[in-house]
């Protein structure tokens, strides 16, 4: 009871605040509230979930006047289950965060679980105003279909994921150049296959792949067709303010009839389908793997790790070769905002508080505390920027591991510094991305729609059964159990009877409504 | 008036006497309560547009639209198909095998030979079924596995057994045998511990062989013990142990391969559709039903043992 007229004597107080005009003192103090301020959280990732001993935790708490106290448990790693249990149980607490936020808080804030964040945006939160303001198109892709925002995402910063990687060891041995375009990739590819790079005597290079199969149907980027527009596999793309899908597209069919080719002809790891996640560091450790696509920062990692093992162990990234068209496309790209974040429950008694506690994270100072720790344990300042000490980053744990165990890093809603991973990324990444800066690869991502109830409905109807029917025929045709080009006439009529055009239909719908018409 | 006073009275004494039965049954009694009727009420769910937040009362009714849904899906009809065809095949070959291990068991002499086979035929039961995937995995991989190598040694060609749908089958009810087999033989084994003695000793005494005995009095005398083993397995015929399915599948094999409960899970993966779920769930257990009542009936009425 005391609390609750604590803290409604709070809201009075904010309230009158924020009538006064704007804040002159917005600036200079972080304070959200004199009184100290108690708010309960729900956090859930698949590893750790929100801890109030946390060193930024705390750290923010002395800077703002809110600390946050975590109801989240660690009995389910599922961060869906956890939500579901969460709202079922309908005692919501003050904040909900962590993973999968963005489809949960789109679904059940329009039904009233949680609260519209663009108005107290506008009046409360001056560094998350300033940050929208200037990125419109990552509002629209958070906000749900009412056009309102629910949740507060973490933004990833750094934009390369994947690259393409090479054995130049190999190619030096056989005297060959990193391959240009499609053809010499295919020339590349079978040297490798047939001209025993590794020297052991015996056929058995594995000339290109990947640790998902799903991975290796980027190739037919090469044929000018496309897998994925985002960070999630077989999703759509938007092409001149179209949605599309790309698995009906002509540069997909010619880009699997070669995948297909490829395959049959061992180029491509003939095991992809069932080898798994542990394949890359098998391949590379046997000295088998030629080529692949895969994430710069681990992928580079094995030039230090195999050293020894393989002397002259050389795996660079290199420029994605030309498509058929003469274009050079790398598909994947980390993707400006993730689906974690936080967002304000109904039941919060203090959205004014808890907004401007969201905002602090947003300011220059909550920014780095939430990137880098804490000033003189982790970091110190060095001409104006953060740089960390000599025994975090010369530590056995990753430094990614060490930020999260203060409560750095972790999916709050922030903006990521990509200044953080910069001073401990290996040279052969930095090497690879200063290429692939150099050469713009990177094509624009499609982040998502956010459906109204009556576009869901079309969409959970449809999609997941026409989507199984691509991958279905898909893998048939590159296993060779089907013929890509006398199927596909029959494949895009099936397509039609799924319901695939409705399917389209209502993307699209949700994407202008979003995202404005083109 | 009488009668009602009487027969509560009688029931009170009754609780009173054997309250130690009474307690010993509790914890079974409030599990059904709580895990199966209870769970019940949540059924509904399956006619409802159903929403996590609204709740079960809050969220409406929109009749059999789930069940419309399901079944004109193609791939719906074909994962009942492949349900039916994996519970029966498996029941077809998997069933005889426990039976016919718990025999070979009892006829073993040798003490130490016996409780070592036993202890090796019940391990893979104790086997995370992840481990098991990986096991079956690695052990038909066309370039490092057993089975494999078994056929480059006799001069054929490797075949990708996980990408062909006319091999998941075998290997999955195969996989399953060795699994299950050995610790699905010890309901048989206590059977036949149950067999009285002197029936065999009589035997010898008569001049009977040990195939004799086998036949005469063994088989038998477990034969009840076999029949509710049977329904009970005929009214789990829908529920195929979905998890190894997940773990061994591919696209390029759901032909074969997917089941009502692993396209349920793919479906509610998108979009969370709890009640699309629910009402295939619901399906599901009334096919489960029918096939129990049937099960149950036939056997009453040719070998008067039934499971009630």
């Amino acid at each position: 009871m005391r609390l609750k007229t604590l803290s409604l004597a709070i809201m009075v107080a904010a309230g009158l605040a924020s009538t006064t005009p704007v804040f002159a003192d917005a600036h200079s103090s972080t304070k959200v509230t004199d009184k100290p301020l108690e708010l309960s959280i729900h956090f859930h990732t698949k590893k750790y979930v929100y801890d109030d001993d946390w060193l930024v935790e705390k750290e923010a708490a002395k800077r703002t006047g809110v600390s946050l106290k975590n109801i989240a448990s660690m009995a389910t790693t599922n961060s869906q289950e956890a939500f579901n249990l969460l709202i079922a149980s309908g005692d919501l607490p003050d904040i909900v965060g962590g993973a999968s936020m963005k489809e949960n808080v789109n679904q059940y804030g329009p039904e009233g679980a949680f609260a519209p964040l663009n108005d107290l945006i506008e009046k409360h939160a001056p560094n998350m105003k300033e940050y929208f303001d200037a990125n419109p198109a990552i509002k629209a892709a958070i906000s749900a279909a009412d056009g309102q925002m629910y949740y507060i995402p973490y933004l990833p910063d750094g934009k390369y994921g994947r690259a393409y990687f090479i054995r130049t060891d190999w190619l030096k041995k056989l005297k060959l150049e990193v391959p240009n375009n499609i053809d010499e990739l295919y020339e590349v590819l079978v040297a490798f296959r047939d001209l025993d790079p590794n020297g052991n005597g015996k056929k058995d290079e594995i000339p290109y792949f990947n640790r998902n199969w799903e991975e290796m149907l980027r190739l037919v980027v090469f044929w000018d067709g496309r897998t994925s527009g985002s960070d999630t596999r077989h999703d759509f793309h938007v092409h001149e303010g179209e949605v599309r899908h790309g698995y009906v597209g002509e540069g997909y069919k010619n880009g699997i009839r070669h995948i297909a080719k490829w395959y049959k002809e061992k180029l491509i790891d003939p095991e992809i389908f069932t080898r798994g996640s542990r394949s890359r560091e098998y391949l590379l450790s046997e000295d088998l793997g030629g080529v692949t696509h895969d994430w710069f920062a681990s992928t580079t990692g094995y030039n230090v790790s195999m050293a020894k093992k393989v002397p002259g162990f050389e795996l660079k990234a290199f420029a994605p070769p030309e498509s058929i068209s003469g274009k050079r496309i790398e598909e994947h790209r980390r993707t400006p905002v993730k689906p974690e974040g936080w967002a304000i429950t109904a039941a919060n008694k203090n959205p004014i508080e808890t907004i401007k506690y969201f905002d602090f994270y947003f300011s220059e100072e909550g920014r780095r505390l939430a990137n880098f720790g804490i000033e003189g344990t982790h970091y110190d300042m060095v001409d104006g920027n953060p740089i960390f000490k000599p025994e975090v980053l010369t530590s056995d744990k990753p430094i990614n591991a060490q930020m999260w165990s203060v409560g750095a890093q972790v999916p709050r809603g922030f903006r990521q510094d990509y200044a953080y991973e910069k001073q401990w990324s290996n040279k052969f990444a930095l090497e690879g991305i200063a290429l692939y800066d150099q050469g713009d690869y990177l094509i624009p991502q499609f982040l998502g729609v956010a459906f109204n109830a009556e576009e869901k409905k079309v969409f959970d109807k449809y999609w997941a059964t026409a989507q199984n029917y691509m991958l279905e025929k898909q893998q048939a045709w590159i296993l060779g159990s089907s013929d890509v080009d006398k199927d596909w006439d029959a494949y895009i009529a099936q397509l039609d009877r799924m319901g695939y055009p409705k399917v389209i239909e209502v993307m699209q719908s949700a994407h202008d409504r979003q995202y404005g018409k083109k | 008036m009488n009668v009602i006073q009487s027969k509560i009275g009688w029931f009170i004494r009754h609780v009173r006497r054997e309250w130690q039965l009474y307690l010993m049954l509790a914890p079974t009694v409030i599990w059904f309560i709580l895990f199966l009727y209870k769970p019940m009420y949540g059924l509904q769910i399956a006619f409802k547009d159903y929403s996590i937040f609204r709740g079960i009362e809050g969220s409406s009714w929109v009749g059999f639209e789930h069940f419309y849904t399901l079944f004109g899906n193609d791939q719906f009809i074909r994962a009942i198909w492949n349900t039916l065809i994996i519970s029966s095949l498996s029941l077809l070959f998997g069933f005889p095998i426990p039976i016919l291990l718990a025999l070979m068991f009892n006829e073993i002499l040798n003490q130490t030979f016996k409780r070592t086979a036993q202890t090796i035929v019940y391990l893979p039961h104790f086997i995370s079924t992840v481990i098991i995937a990986g096991i079956v995995i690695t052990a038909f991989s066309p370039s490092s596995g057993i089975v494999n190598q078994f056929l480059v040694w006799l001069g054929m060609e490797p075949i990708y057994f996980l990408t062909k749908p006319e091999w998941f089958r075998p290997i999955f009810i195969g996989s399953g045998i060795w699994q299950e087999a050995g610790f699905g033989s010890i309901v048989f084994l206590a059977a036949m511990a149950g067999v009285n003695p002197s029936l065999y000793e009589s035997a010898v005494v008569d001049g009977a062989s040990r195939w004799q005995m086998m036949w005469k009095i063994t088989i038998p005398c477990i034969l009840p013990t076999i029949l509710i083993m049977l329904i009970i397995r005929i009214g789990n015929l829908l529920e195929v142990g979905f998890e190894l399915i997940i773990l061994l599948y591919q696209p390029a094999t759901y032909s074969t391969a997917d089941v009502i409960s692993t396209f349920i899970y793919r479906q509610g993966l998108i979009g969370a559709q709890y009640d699309l779920a629910a009402a295939a769930g619901l399906f599901n257990a009334v096919v489960a039903f029918i096939l129990v009542m049937t099960a149950n009936t036939i056997s009453k009425h040719y070998s008067r043992t039934s499971l009630w």
